[in-house]
């Protein structure tokens, strides 16, 4: 099988930023998304070798954010199998007026690792590595676009306030439901759920504009 | 009314970011079936989260692709949603769609026929062979199921587990490879498990070559996920150990 694809992980820097704005007319934003869309089109009608191409952009972001968030690289090994084979299994229900191509197979992905870690058994270790973890570029960036991405992420994030950027951090990286964001941040769940929805807001917009 | 909307609208974040319970989940999901702007504040949202999750992309394992790449062949594709219904409208059956999964699978299908082909040469008197052959046709009658799939998940202890399975024939073949090998007073036992219920599907058997001949479970549904747990030699009703593997099925 042959990679008629570009570097690894190469995202869409208007994807990557964040709520691009609507268009007028509605057509999705520009973007080299399209080539990810165009690949999912072709992998819909059971085409391995784009699905092969696929994989090679997909699998890294998608693997980073599971290990993100399970931590054990076995399990995130076996995870990451299993969302790369929903991608290939539920191509074609993509649909590029809810979101980028990325975005659809990335929040598989996330389910996935959530899914996962809530299901553990073994929820005393899971409590043992739960101690808030802010976000740390030390802790990441292993591919040169991953740490272009978290360069900008690391910058946004900082200009949170800290409830704000501890509750995203543990909701999304950590896998932490609102209670258990709650409980670990010691504030009420309302305020729990307003911090993600004002800190999200704010970091689209960071992403959005500085460039 | 008003204050209720707001509420519902602060869920749009924990959605994106998959902190909402099941319940929150589906009562969100309700919502945003008739309410544009939170679709938005939905899509805005999970953009920022993919954001955050590019940021920690990681190079993932050597092996991984290969396997993913097997796997994917092996296993068939959901056909897509609104032109399966228009085709349905117009009452035709789709041919197409259908016939790459269904070759792939029948590549799979293949390794399983073989593992089939190795029982029964490993079995030796007639009580024996009868069984198998009956087994066997069970077998055959899973893998030409008009909705047969494939799954496949590693074991916690290595090793790894294929299944093929039928929800219309509600059975499934399940087959191992490069399981532990266990003590004479130890069995890996099959079970298929639903919430709140594990129900007993059968004994793995000796290993030949690393690999187990195929065991075939009935009553399946599309609620079970598939469980292998380690018990006393003779099997259990009920599983006493933490699975060393479990997995779950396409739908």
């Amino acid at each position: 099988m042959t990679i008629p694809t570009g570097p690894r992980h190469r995202v869409s820097r208007v994807e990557a930023r964040g709520a691009p704005a609507p268009r007028p007319d509605g057509s999705p934003p520009p973007g080299d998304d399209t080539d990810l869309e165009r690949l999912l089109a072709l992998v819909a009608r059971g085409d391995q070798d784009a699905f092969e191409a696929l994989y090679d952009k997909l699998s890294g972001p998608a693997y980073g954010l599971v290990r993100k968030v399970l931590r054990d690289p076995a399990q995130s090994e076996e995870v990451t199998q299993e969302v790369m084979l929903e991608v290939w299994r539920a191509a074609s229900r993509f649909d590029p007026a809810r979101g980028s191509a990325t975005s659809w197979a990335l929040t598989i992905a996330h389910r996935r690792a959530v899914d996962r870690v809530r299901s553990e058994t073994a929820s005393a270790e899971r409590e043992q590595r739960s101690a808030p973890f802010p976000f740390s570029v030390d802790d990441v960036a292993e591919t040169v676009e991953a740490s272009m991405e978290a360069e900008q992420v690391r910058r946004c994030l900082e200009r949170l306030t800290e409830l704000q950027r501890e509750a995203i951090t543990l909701a999304y990286y950590g896998g932490f439901s609102y209670p258990q964001v709650a409980t670990k941040l010691e504030v009420a769940l309302g305020t729990v759920k307003t911090r993600i929805r004002d800190g999200l807001m704010r970091l689209g917009n960071c992403l959005g504009r500085s460039s | 009314m008003r204050l209720f909307s707001r509420r519902v609208h602060e869920l749009a974040g924990g959605y994106a970011l998959d902190a909402l319970d099941d319940a929150e989940r589906e009562r969100f999901e309700r919502h945003l079936a008739r309410c544009s702007s939170c679709a938005e504040d939905v899509r805005r949202m999970t953009s920022t989260a993919t954001a955050l999750a590019v940021a920690v992309a990681a190079e993932p394992p050597p092996g991984l692709k290969a396997r993913v790449l097997a796997a994917a062949a092996a296993t068939p594709q959901l056909p897509p949603l609104p032109a399966a219904a228009a085709r349905r409208r117009h009452g035709r059956r789709v041919a197409r769609s259908h016939w790459l999964p269904r070759l792939a699978l029948g590549v799979a299908a293949a390794g399983v026929a073989a593992a089939v082909a190795l029982a029964v040469v490993t079995v030796s008197t007639q009580d024996r062979l009868d069984r198998v052959q009956a087994q066997n046709q069970a077998i055959a009658a899973v893998l030409a199921a008009p909705d047969a799939q494939i799954a496949s998940a590693a074991s916690s202890v290595g090793g790894r587990a294929t299944v093929v399975l039928s929800y219309a024939e509600q059975k499934m073949i399940f087959t191992s490879t490069g399981l532990p090998a266990l003590p004479n007073n130890k069995v890996y036992e099959l079970w298929l498990l639903s919430t709140g219920s594990a129900r007993a599907a059968g004994l793995l058997p000796e290993p030949t070559d690393g690999k187990t001949a195929p065991v075939l479970a009935a009553g399946l549904t599309s609620a079970d996920k598939v469980g292998v747990t380690v018990e006393p030699a003779g099997g259990t009703s009920a599983p006493t150990t933490t699975p060393i593997l479990v997995m779950t099925l396409p739908d």
